[in-house]
């Protein structure tokens, strides 16, 4: 860079001035040590607020997809990594429980099997109480529901040994089939409502979601992923080749002086600067079946049979969406790699043609070889972007037809907001965070250390 | 010093233009067509022979557009002010001051300008709707963040780098502090290139569309890419008022890309040429 140079100059007079003035400023070391703690002042804001919104969220992303959460579940809405009893719930059956079977017995509907069950309930209740902490909750939750109040969430649930939950859903599950097998028997007299609070018994244990690697394991296995991520690649390799190769000849045939600049690069902003969901929109009201323009062009050209087929068939679908893509994106391309031919010297051209190169030769040994880092960034971008597709297919096609254009981020995002299993959702999207990473790595081997260097060499 | 441009390639640059605004030019012919001449036979001719507001009309009094346009604004304003000033202290330090970790900063800033979105939504989610964000502006402040502030920092390291370093040190060497250079030498001379990137942000937060879509379902905290794109009913989908919704939304953005056009192309490019 040109002013690398003039700064250093700058800095040795400023050091032979400091030789001279001693006592006017602070020694080197001492500055360099200053500015330095200036410097994380300044970027910590930034960087702690880039942690909370995006790396964070990452990381918890991956942590949920370890748990099987589902926000439509009340029992499966929030991460547990313990066992824990819903006291609330216990108490609203267990005392009710026992008094109608007290009340049972009384009338002599199967005392016997009814005693039976009654001292396993009972006792099952004696070790609940055991834990001091438990009982301190049990007692408090009681209070609050015997004034018809209803126990806040964090005294309500209560942490208890895996050997103790166990214990308590094999007693409930054994009482609950043992009063429907006496049911079948004899009479009773509540026999409804017996039942529901002794299964309604069996709900108040909630266990462990965390379910471990099982959600990626079931995806890895899921032919639906795999197609996912098929058509992602599919989309994303077809629609960034085309996009580069477009935009580098519109680049070329563009890199010269004329008349009208400013028109050309205003039109070449305007798809880029408008919404993809609203230009989706408008591609969806071009390709339709009935009464699009461009189906019908595409028809009358022959690429399809019938104007309908468009979007309703799977490679139709699939040209679509490239097709608008490709429309969006390739002005942006060539945009890109039109400012990457400006940095070429045309010294250089003018030295080739001496030497008797043609334009093909050229293209090949100055055009292509110059402008290699800025393909590969253009390159970078538009892959990433076209991995992470969303809003284009969301808006235009929804996934279908059948699926044919569910893209990996598509997939995730219907996981996770249709069915509301926000746990394999959240595998999916670290799936695609995983993808991405891989990506992005590969680009930054090929371009080396020169995207973040880039300006590093500006003096300093 | 370069080729000269002959007839031919005029002939190519309409035949460009006109490929890359036909969409555009064919929605406002449609969106000034009456009811009757969007289906049918009568959807493939272009000039409609009965030209109509009415589109328009509906769509600002039969879909809570204004609304829309109002909610877009609000949210992508607040989040261009705050994370372009947010992102000039840090992308001030990171271009002209010498620290430790420098690069591993500047490496973390890309890296997440590259995460995607469907990889944070669902902690975000969750997170806003435990603390009753969703369906707010705030709800969708707090997650553009995640791409407005690596993109503003990455634009400023560049625009800032391209400031000479000399007044800087004439500055210090007059005794001035970190700060009072910071806000008497550098900002002055920076406020093109923060223009600029505060037009790429506002763009990237006005087209926005996940995090929108999923954070604010209430109709009253719509954005307009959602809006629009939840404009097709149950069973008809109202072209008409589509494509007159995609007129009002595009032209004001043609206005403004033809006139900072030549900022937005120096900001698009700062990141991706070596100068």
């Amino acid at each position: 860079m040109k002013n690398s140079g003039m700064e250093g100059q700058a800095g040795v007079e400023l050091n032979k001035q400091d030789a001279r003035l001693p006592v006017k400023k602070a020694p080197k070391r001492e500055r360099q040590k200053k500015e330095s703690r200036a410097a994380l002042y300044l970027v910590a804001p930034a960087m702690i607020l880039i942690f909370i919104v995006a790396v964070w969220p990452v990381l918890q992303s991956f942590y949920y997809s370890l748990f099987d959460l589902r926000l439509s579940d009340p029992k499966k809405s929030e991460v547990h990594l313990k066992y824990s009893v819903d006291l609330g719930r216990y108490l609203d059956n267990y005392p009710f429980l026992i008094s109608s079977i007290d009340s049972e017995i009384k009338k002599g509907n199967d005392a016997a099997e009814l005693q039976d069950i009654k001292e396993k309930l009972q006792s099952l209740d004696e070790k609940l109480q055991k834990d001091p902490k438990v009982k301190s909750q049990y007692n408090a939750v009681n209070d609050k529901l015997m004034n018809f109040k209803q126990p806040s969430e964090d005294i309500r649930f209560a942490d208890v040994e895996k050997s103790t939950a166990e214990e308590f859903s094999k007693t409930t599950e054994s009482v609950s089939s043992q009063l429907n097998k006496a049911a079948k028997k004899t009479e009773f007299t509540q026999e409804k409502k017996l039942l529901g609070l002794a299964s309604g018994m069996k709900d108040s244990i909630i266990k462990p979601t965390f379910i471990g690697l099982k959600h990626y394991k079931e995806d890895l296995t899921e032919p639906r992923m795999w197609r996912a991520l098929g058509n992602t690649l599919t989309f994303t390799v077809i629609s960034v080749a085309a996009e580069l190769v477009l935009g580098l000849a519109i680049a070329l045939l563009i890199n010269k002086a004329f008349f009208g600049r400013g028109l050309i690069r205003a039109s070449i902003l305007i798809p880029w600067a408008i919404p993809t969901a609203v230009s989706a929109m408008m591609w969806s009201f071009l390709y339709d079946g009935q009464n699009g323009i461009v189906a019908k062009l595409f028809e009358s050209v022959g690429i399809v049979d019938k104007m309908s087929n468009l979007l309703t068939t799977s490679t139709g679908a699939m040209f679509s969406v490239i097709f608008t893509d490709v429309w969006k994106t390739t002005p942006y391309m060539s945009l890109l790699l039109l400012a990457g031919l400006q940095t070429i010297p045309s010294s250089l051209y003018e030295a080739a043609s001496i030497d008797g190169a043609g334009k093909w030769k050229q293209f090949t040994n100055v055009t292509l070889p110059l402008l290699k880092s800025s393909i590969l960034v253009a390159l970078l971008f538009r892959t990433l972007d076209a991995f992470r597709v969303f809003d284009l297919i969301y808006v235009l096609t929804g996934g279908g037809p059948a699926n044919s254009t569910e893209t990996i981020s598509i997939l995730a995002y219907k996981v996770m907001f249709s069915q509301t299993n926000f746990g394999e959702g959240s595998a999916l999207s670290v799936i695609v965070f995983l993808c991405v990473a891989v990506i992005s790595m590969l680009f930054i081997k090929f371009l080396g250390r020169d995207l973040l260097n880039d300006g590093n060499g500006a003096g300093r | 010093m370069r080729k000269k441009a002959n007839p031919f390639f005029y002939l190519f640059l309409v035949v460009f233009v006109f490929f890359v605004m036909f969409p555009f030019l064919w929605m406002l012919l449609s969106s000034i067509k009456p009811l009757s001449e969007l289906f049918g036979d009568k959807a493939f001719t272009p000039f409609s022979s009965h030209p109509t507001f009415q589109s328009y009309v509906s769509v600002f009094v039969d879909y809570p557009f204004m609304r829309y346009l109002w909610n877009s604004a609000v949210v992508s304003t607040i989040t261009t002010v705050y994370t372009v000033i947010v992102a000039s202290f840090a992308a001030y330090a990171i271009a002209r001051l010498q620290f430790k970790g420098k690069t591993f900063i500047l490496g973390i800033v890309l890296s997440v300008s590259m995460f995607p979105q469907i990889a944070t939504i669902s902690p975000i989610y969750i997170f806003l709707k435990n603390i009753g964000l969703t369906n707010s502006y705030l709800g969708l402040i707090i997650p553009y963040t995640t791409f407005a502030l690596p993109l503003s920092i990455w634009l400023l390291v560049t625009f800032y780098r391209k400031i000479p370093g000399d007044l800087e040190e004439a500055a210090k060497m007059d005794g001035a502090t970190l700060m009072q250079t910071y806000w008497k030498v550098i900002m002055p001379l920076a406020v093109p290139g923060m223009f600029t990137t505060a037009i790429l942000v506002f763009i990237a937060a006005w087209n926005e569309f996940l995090f929108a879509l999923t954070i604010n379902t209430d109709t009253n905290y719509k954005t307009v890419p959602v809006g629009i794109a939840m404009f097709q009913g149950q069973f008809t989908i109202p072209w008409g008022e589509i494509s007159a919704a995609t007129v009002v939304v595009t032209v004001p953005l043609v206005i403004m890309v033809l006139i900072f056009q030549r900022r937005i192309v120096s900001g698009l490019t700062s990141g991706s040429v070596k100068e």
